[in-house]
């Protein structure tokens, strides 16, 4: 992915409100061919509206949504037929084998005869089901839902994929799972689109990162960019110390280089008879990116 | 802990109105039904539909038509010539009487003798008895009448009774000869003996009664059913069937919360499809669910199921019934918000139907307003349709009027499934992008 690949989702000042409270005021961003996006905000701040929006499940009081290029009105699934969306929620038929979940939800995506059938096999390899394809997923562990979860998503080969927090309550292996699935559809050329409030991952996966809150996009870059834009590029180097009179504490400095800054920052301690204890030296994160723009209030 | 589990289970009975609804008010609203059924509102005559009867009696027989004015004035029975009927049948009388109480539009039927004088009074010795056509549907109507047809003897006739009285006294004499004594005692183990029952034992009554099920009247090639255990198949089935349909109809809430119906409906199915499939699936399950029933009251209750007019109504019946089930199960699931929710309207409104429509207590024993207001609920109208097939056919019906013959209860059930199908697709419509 380039920055100048063809832009394949894009939403333009995105305005819906619920009765006087409005969840989406301006909300905006764009996603490239192959790109992978990260969408954050904190709790109310208007991502599951979006997805939503995108999907078709809500109408926008104002405001675009263009996939390819082409305008969606809100109930016009046909031109939606190259979105897969993968929800929060485990939305499957409990009832059903696995293979059956997977037939019901590729028929309703327009897929059918042998290629459903190719598919259907494909997907089973994918999320390493096929040898559980036949059994009720009642039974099936949370990782093994998740990763159906997924699948049935994405049957009809979708050219973009919304995933909501699609790693939330599984085990680290599980997780590892489900990000080397997602990686192999974007080597395939997918472009994705991931809600998540496990910033880590979003920092690792992603290319980009759009940030709403209130409704709005506040920031949108690459995560060097918005480190730029917001806490700046120094490290943190926070250093564990034993003044003369055995009292141990922390010291937080903030270094531009640390090649320059450290050989000094040792100096000084020995100067003031200071024993460092213990060195950690932090680079400046998305979470602290995120705080910085969103505070540190509770959302509820 | 138990004080603490008190008000745990308190708060959440108080904040959940369905539940506070379901404990204390619907027992009130069907203590109220049940009372008004059998208690008559408390308006001291028990308030009992009046016994529909229709009379045949010698117009130019005036003993007969002052038997028949005593006998109207009963406040249980509401009586009609047969001569004022709207339209009076060609065939004899006996016939097309034992037709009208089949077709249901009287309880029963008398057929008074002529002359009537020679028939009242003479312990079975004297001229023929009348006849009591009944419907087995409805064995109230028929001891009843039984019952004040003899006591209307004393009434209408106390002259005839006590010339009989002095008649026999004259004849016989004072003091009792042999022949005196033997007749007496002949009478007394006569009234001692068990062998007093039904229109065989004419002698002990004022009024000899032959007493006739109107569904062994005119009997064609179908044998005569001998029970009415399809009425109860059409009752409990239908409110079962309600019941499940609602059930049914939750799977779209279930889907709702589940995440499933956001997940098909970003997909490429409408709101409208699913709704159409969903009511499609409902409606054959409805279908095999009735069958079931009648199926298995045939087998082993020999509900009469297997002629071809039968078998022909009843599937057109149960395929429109299965149909408004279904719909009612939708409607009530799209204007639920949960599945609680769901289930405690359901409750409410298919108990309430189900007693007021006839699927718990038949509705000719119900108060005139009871009765009228069955004709407002589901139940009412699909047992009014089950009961026309089963009980009420006529078997001098060809296919076509057998069918013709249950096309207004086909047409008000169709209307309430094509309203309640409407109206549960328009609701839905929330569901699709708001």
């Amino acid at each position: 992915m380039t920055s100048d690949s063809a832009v394949v989702l894009e939403i333009r000042e995105a305005h819906k409100s619920y009765g006087t409270r409005a969840a989406l005021n301006g909300a905006a961003f764009s996603l490239r061919k192959g790109e992978w996006l990260a969408l954050l905000g904190p709790n109310g701040a208007g991502k599951t509206t979006l997805v939503r929006t995108i999907a078709g499940r809500l109408q926008l009081d104002r405001g675009e949504i263009a996939l390819h290029g082409q305008t969606l009105s809100p109930q016009d699934q046909a031109a939606r037929r190259q979105l897969g969306i993968v929800p929060q929620e485990l939305a499957l038929y409990p009832n059903l084998t696995a293979r059956e979940n997977l037939d019901i939800f590729g028929r309703f995506h327009g897929v059918g005869g042998q290629e459903l059938k190719d598919k259907i096999n494909w997907a089973l390899d994918w999320i390493a089901l096929a040898d559980r394809a036949n059994e009720r997923i009642k039974g099936f562990s949370g990782g093994m839902k998740r990763r159906l979860n997924i699948a049935a998503a994405v049957l009809h080969q979708p050219s973009v994929i919304m995933l909501d927090e699609p790693t939330v309550g599984v085990d680290p292996q599980s997780r590892e799972r489900i990000w080397q699935m997602l990686n192999q559809l974007r080597a395939e050329g997918a472009s994705l689109v991931l809600t998540t409030h496990q910033l880590d991952e979003a920092q690792t996966i992603c290319d980009r990162i759009v940030i709403i809150d209130g409704g709005r996009t506040i920031a949108a870059g690459t995560l060097e960019e918005l480190i730029t834009q917001t806490i700046g590029p120094q490290r943190g180097v926070f250093c564990k110390v034993r003044d003369a009179q055995g009292a141990v504490e922390e010291e937080h400095h903030a270094v531009d280089d640390l090649s320059e800054a450290l050989p000094s920052l040792l100096s000084t301690l020995k100067t003031q008879n200071k024993q460092l204890l213990d060195l950690r030296i932090q680079a400046p994160t998305l979470q602290a990116v995120f705080l910085h723009l969103t505070g540190k209030e509770l959302r509820e | 802990m138990i004080a603490t589990l008190l008000k745990l289970n308190w708060l959440n009975l108080k904040r959940d109105p369905v539940a506070l609804a379901l404990s204390f008010i619907m027992p009130l609203v069907f203590f109220t039904i049940f009372a008004a059924i059998f208690g008559g509102g408390g308006d001291g005559d028990g308030g009992m539909n009046p016994i529909r009867v229709l009379v045949v009696a010698e117009k130019n027989d005036a003993f007969a038509q002052k038997f028949v004015d005593t006998l109207a004035k009963q406040p249980s029975l509401t009586l009609t010539r047969f001569e004022d009927l709207e339209k009076v049948p060609e065939v004899e009388p006996d016939t097309a009487a034992g037709a009208q109480v089949r077709a249901g539009h009287f309880d029963a039927a008398l057929i008074l003798p002529t002359p009537l004088d020679q028939s009242v009074g003479n312990f079975g010795q004297g001229g023929p008895g009348a006849v009591l056509i009944y419907d087995a549907a409805n064995p109230v109507a028929r001891f009843a009448l039984s019952g004040l047809v003899q006591a209307n003897v004393m009434q209408a006739a106390p002259d005839i009774m006590l010339n009989r009285g002095m008649g026999m006294f004259a004849e016989q004499g004072a003091p009792l000869t042999p022949q005196q004594q033997g007749l007496v005692d002949e009478a007394r183990d006569f009234l001692n003996s068990d062998d007093g029952e039904g229109g065989g034992a004419a002698g002990t009554e004022l009024l000899p009664l032959e007493e006739r099920d109107a569904r062994a009247e005119g009997e064609g090639d179908e044998a005569a059913p001998k029970s009415i255990v399809a009425y109860y198949a059409a009752g409990i089935g239908i409110m079962f069937l309600l019941f499940s349909m609602t059930a049914a109809g939750g799977s779209l809430l279930e889907e709702e919360e589940s995440g499933t119906l956001d997940r098909l409906l970003s997909s490429q199915l409408s709101i409208h499809q699913l709704m159409l499939g969903k009511w499609l699936f409902f409606s054959i399950s409805g279908t095999l669910q009735l069958t079931v029933m009648f199926v298995y009251g045939a087998l082993v209750f020999s509900v009469p199921l297997f002629t071809v007019k039968t078998m022909s109504a009843f599937v057109l019946m149960t395929v429109v019934a299965a149909m408004g089930a279904a719909a009612f199960g939708m409607f009530l699931a799209t204007i639920s918000k949960s599945r609680a929710q769901l289930s405690g309207i359901s409750t409410v409104v298919i108990l309430i139907m189900s007693a007021v429509g006839g699927s718990m207590v038949p509705r000719f024993v119900m108060p005139p307003a009871m009765a009228t207001a069955g004709k407002f609920t589901f139940n009412g109208w699909a047992i009014d349709g089950y009961l026309k097939i089963f009980w009420r056919a006529d078997p001098n019906h060809s296919l076509g009027q057998a069918l013709l013959h249950i096309a207004p209860e086909m047409g008000v059930i169709g209307l309430m499934a094509v309203l309640l199908l409407a109206l549960a697709m328009q609701t839905a419509k929330r569901r699709q992008a708001a």
